[in-house]
């Protein structure tokens, strides 16, 4: 149901309660819904694994409740089925901006981008990010790679950021 | 047949002769380290070159080895130590290089500098304190082949076992790892004393130094 | 003359630990190092250009990150003026509450957190842990280790552990490439015990990483910070590069917290002569800022060095609590041995223990401590039935509950049966029935016989280049014919699909629900309120097989 017509007929239920002053807890209800069809979800649908399974979603489409064993020993499902996808992360981090944890939702953020590299990439640019590593220029390709291929534009940024500080403070690659 | 060690020695000095590499056994070194020792020399002889023979380990030791001091944390000289790594080596049929580390005095990396610079990619890596690790040059820095974080467990046998197992990944062997120890109460007896080891350690560390070879003569 | 009361003292367990004293230019100090900064802050055009007397210029790594991402800006100067004394006091107040304390505590920089923290003795800090631990309810993580990486004993101690109450489990290996195995052990053997314990393998970063991605563990904790540039480079990473690695745990579905603790930085030889209470409160910061929901920290595996100088155990207590104050999980250590004394170790742990923490050992030995692969933790096995009857002497609720001799061998043998099964069906070397026998019965793995170590590491090498995942656990405990474990481990990956214990301070109970900060958040605010031990718990807190009952006479 569209937001505009939800909210229609909840203002239809509130004027007709003023009449006949029943009927809250539909109402309510319909307030619910729209609040969970709104971008913002809050602690209030938290744990949503448990609230609102059936808006999460792997990042191959299926339901979380599609995942049983039976799917799994039939080979319905496979590993890369049981998966977070960007939008149950995003999710997850507006919850945690709910409860004030800015950082904590950043990081996610970060990690919502992160979802569609492939693991033996990662590992790779998680070890060129470490000490003596990588030369600046290499870090500052991983970005663009970042950028380019997966669309990760916050972790792009954060890595020409720390190529940055690793040239001031000598961190970059020295050779033996 | 039997083979004792002696017969050993001469069968890979022949061997390597014969392919003309006996100019890397420094036959002094390994002959001629006598019984009763009582100290060693030690000579830096220039920046380490990469290793290209595949028949040798690379032991590295960190900044104040043997120098600034000279025994572990439980008081085994730093010359028996070196001595028991190398008798260990030998024993396998390989030859060794010493090198000192400088950019860190953090043993893993000390092993994997050393592990980087040596031909068969296999070294080891001893802090003054005692602490070794056996690297492969493939491995990250602070993963290891075999690690021995509890220095005041290690002895001479150990310290042996260590340069034996080195030789043989060396040779491509799986050998059984050296069986670790563990006493839990050898943090409460001597982590704040390893601290104090480790910060003098740490004192000579020189980020810009590139690991130098080292010549060492046991006496 | 000798004394011989000195002769007797001298013999003492006390004495035969390591104390040192102060030497604060290197930075054995615990507290209060004469060269620590003075708090300030400045902020210009919404960035901080000036922390504890630093102007950004002058920013190593460690300040740029904490400045960048760690300190909330907009209330910052405002505290930062008020009276640290005056905030001590709100910690310790319960018309304060939580939630009106982190208003002010993450506008705080590191100088000042610690500044505010110094200002209180042991007691006050331990009212203001019970105010700020984020979690509702306390709870308890163990290790699950042995010498020989034997992976049939660490699926039973793991089951065991579980029964007796720890809802998270550790495992580190003795040889580094059996971790594979010993990852497999703790997995199978803790939903064993009970479905929705979480477990982990702490090695390598990247590795730690990998083992976690496949679904090996559910969680992740080995992830360690530094509070000096160079320790932090020693230890093979940068704030960038961990903060980097948060956010791929998290890509993942995974949960993870860092680890840092007091005396690190003087271990590894870098402390730049800061007390080791200001430079753990960096750590804490850099994890913050990389946006991690957790810690765990208290000295950790450098216990021996804070504990060695005068205050240290005190500056335990006030890291675990800046942690909190920083809103992060606290899983408080606990967990390695520091002392020959049972006094000081038990004194050492009522302080995290009588307030309750998040995780109050990080972890508790599920092993006799000969087997303990941290180098031995504070508390172990042998300690179980002391450490239940300190709960039920206090009537206060550590994680444990005490359990029946047959319960225990019954889960034991069912664990080592499964990962037999679990090791036949994925082709990996046979586990003998004589082992799950030994297994069922053992004390420790002096009680075990030996593996073939080498084909061990050649299989647990093979697995991890054959690509193995928990979905070919997941099936391959089915096909040996133990349907409930294959449904509990797949539960387990489940959770990585809602995300739900990515939050702070999660754990999974049985019905595999999520608990955390965010749906059973700390509410103490005095006497009867927060967190308090229902009728049912108690009963089996005090419930202690070998207390008589007045019947029996």
């Amino acid at each position: 149901m569209d937001q505009e017509r939800l909210l229609k007929q909840i203002i239809e239920e509130v004027m007709k309660n003023i009449n006949n002053g029943d009927d809250t807890a539909k109402i309510s209800n319909d307030i619910k819904t729209l609040a969970n069809n709104s971008s913002e979800i809050d602690a209030s649908s938290y744990p949503l694994g448990e609230k609102i399974p059936e808006k999460i979603k792997t990042p191959t489409g299926k339901l979380l409740t599609e995942i049983t064993l039976d799917k799994v020993i039939n080979e319905e499902i496979n590993s890369s089925d049981i998966r977070i996808a960007s939008e149950t992360l995003e999710m997850q981090a507006q919850v945690a901006e709910s409860v004030n944890r800015h950082a904590f939702a950043n990081n996610l953020r970060r990690a919502s981008e992160l979802i569609s590299v492939p693991d033996d990439r990662l590992l790779e640019i998680y070890n060129a990010l470490r000490p003596y590593r990588s030369s600046k220029d290499e870090l500052y390709d991983i970005a663009k790679e970042l950028e380019e291929k997966y669309n990760c534009r916050i972790n792009a940024n954060f890595i020409r950021e720390a190529a940055d500080v690793y040239e001031v403070r000598g961190r970059l690659r020295k050779d033996l | 047949m039997a083979i004792d060690e002696k017969l050993l020695r001469n069968i890979v000095e022949e061997v390597l002769k014969e392919m003309n590499l006996d100019n890397t056994i420094d036959s002094n070194k390994k002959e001629f380290i006598p019984e009763e020792i009582s100290n060693m020399e030690i000579k830096e002889i220039g920046d380490v070159k990469k290793g290209t023979l595949p028949n040798e380990v690379v032991i590295g030791v960190a900044p104040a080895f043997g120098v600034h001091q000279t025994k572990t944390i439980t008081g085994i000289p730093h010359y028996k130590v070196l001595r028991e790594i190398i008798a260990g080596i030998e024993e396998e049929g390989l030859n060794y290089r010493i090198i000192r580390v400088y950019r860190s005095s953090d043993v893993a990396f000390v092993a994997h500098d050393s592990a980087k610079l040596s031909g068969s990619g296999i070294g080891i890596g001893i802090q003054s304190k005692g602490t070794t690790v056996i690297h492969q040059k493939d491995l990250f820095p602070l993963s290891n082949l075999e690690l021995f974080p509890q220095a005041p467990l290690l002895d001479l046998e150990t310290f042996r076992e260590i340069g034996r197992n080195a030789a043989k990944y060396a040779k491509g062997e799986s050998p059984n790892p050296v069986p670790v120890r563990n006493d839990q109460m050898a943090r409460p007896k001597y982590q704040a004393i390893a601290a104090l080891l480790h910060i003098k350690e740490t004192q000579y560390v020189d980020g810009n130094k590139k690991p130098q070879e080292l010549n060492v003569e046991f006496k | 003359m000798k004394s011989k009361r000195f002769e007797i003292l001298a013999k003492r367990p006390v004495n035969q630990d390591g104390y040192i004293k102060e030497w604060a230019e290197v930075g054995l100090i615990a507290m209060d190092s004469p060269n620590d900064p003075r708090p300030s802050i400045k902020i210009e055009n919404g960035k901080i250009v000036e922390l504890d007397g630093k102007k950004r210029k002058d920013f190593d790594m460690l300040d740029s990150f904490i400045a960048d991402y760690a300190i909330k800006i907009d209330n910052a100067e405002k505290v930062m003026a008020m009276d640290s004394v005056e905030l001590a006091k709100k910690l310790v107040d319960i018309n304060v509450s939580r939630k009106e304390i982190l208003n002010l505590t993450l506008s705080m920089t590191p100088a000042k957190i610690v500044e505010v923290v110094s200002k209180m003795n042991v007691l006050e800090m331990m009212m203001a842990v019970t105010k700020m631990r984020a979690r509702k309810i306390p709870t308890n993580q163990c290790h699950v280790t042995n010498l020989r990486d034997n992976p049939i004993q660490i699926a039973a101690d793991a089951a065991e552990a579980a029964i007796r109450g720890f809802d998270e489990q550790e495992t580190t290996v003795g040889i580094v490439r059996y971790a594979p195995f010993n990852a497999l052990g703790i997995l199978v053997g803790a939903q064993v015990g009970r479905p929705g314990v979480l477990t982990q393998c702490a090695v390598e970063e990247a590795t730690e990483l990998n083992l976690g991605m496949r679904g090996f563990t559910s969680y992740a904790e080995t992830v360690s910070v530094y509070g000096t540039e160079a320790v932090f480079m020693d230890g093979d990473d940068t704030p960038w590069s961990k903060a980097f690695l948060a956010s791929c745990y998290a890509s993942r579905g995974l949960k993870m917290r860092f680890t840092s603790g007091t005396g690190s930085e003087v271990q590894m030889g870098y402390s730049e002569g800061k007390s080791m209470l200001y430079l753990e409160a960096r750590c804490l910061y850099v994890t913050k800022g990389a946006g991690v929901q957790g810690t765990q920290n208290g000295a950790v595996s450098c216990v021996g060095v804070p504990a060695g100088v005068p205050g240290g155990i005190r500056a335990i207590l006030a890291e675990n609590l800046i942690a909190m104050m920083l809103d992060l999980e606290c899983a408080s250590s606990n967990d390695q041995t520091f002392t020959h004394s049972d006094l000081r170790r038990v004194a050492r742990t009522l302080m995290q223990l009588v307030p309750g923490t998040d995780f109050i050992c990080s972890g508790y030995s599920a092993t006799p401590n000969y087997d303990n692969m941290f180098a031995g933790s504070n508390w172990d096995a042998e300690d179980y039935d002391d450490w239940n009857i300190i709960q039920r002497d206090l009537k206060i609720d550590g994680g444990l509950v005490p359990v029946t001799e047959e319960e225990v061998v019954k889960v034991r043998n069912k664990a080592a049966k499964v990962i037999q099964g679990l090791f036949r069906e994925l082709g990996l070397p046979e586990i003998t029935d004589e082992e799950v026998e030994a297994a069922t019965y053992a004390n420790g793995s002096k009680d075990m016989p030996e593996r073939n170590v080498v084909e061990d590491l050649k299989a647990a090498q093979e697995i991890m280049n054959r690509g193995v995942t928990g979905v070919d656990i997941v099936k391959a405990l089915y096909s040996a014919g133990f349907e409930d474990i294959a449904e509990s481990v797949l539960n387990m990956l489940k959770e990585r699909v809602a995300g739900d214990y990515l939050h702070t301070s999660a754990i999974v109970n049985k019905d595999f629900r999520v608990i955390s900060a965010v749906n059973y958040p700390n509410d103490y605010a005095g006497p009867q309120t927060g967190y308090q031990i229902s009728d049912e718990k108690w009963a089996e807190i005090s419930n202690i097989r070998n207390a008589v009952s007045p019947e029996d006479f």
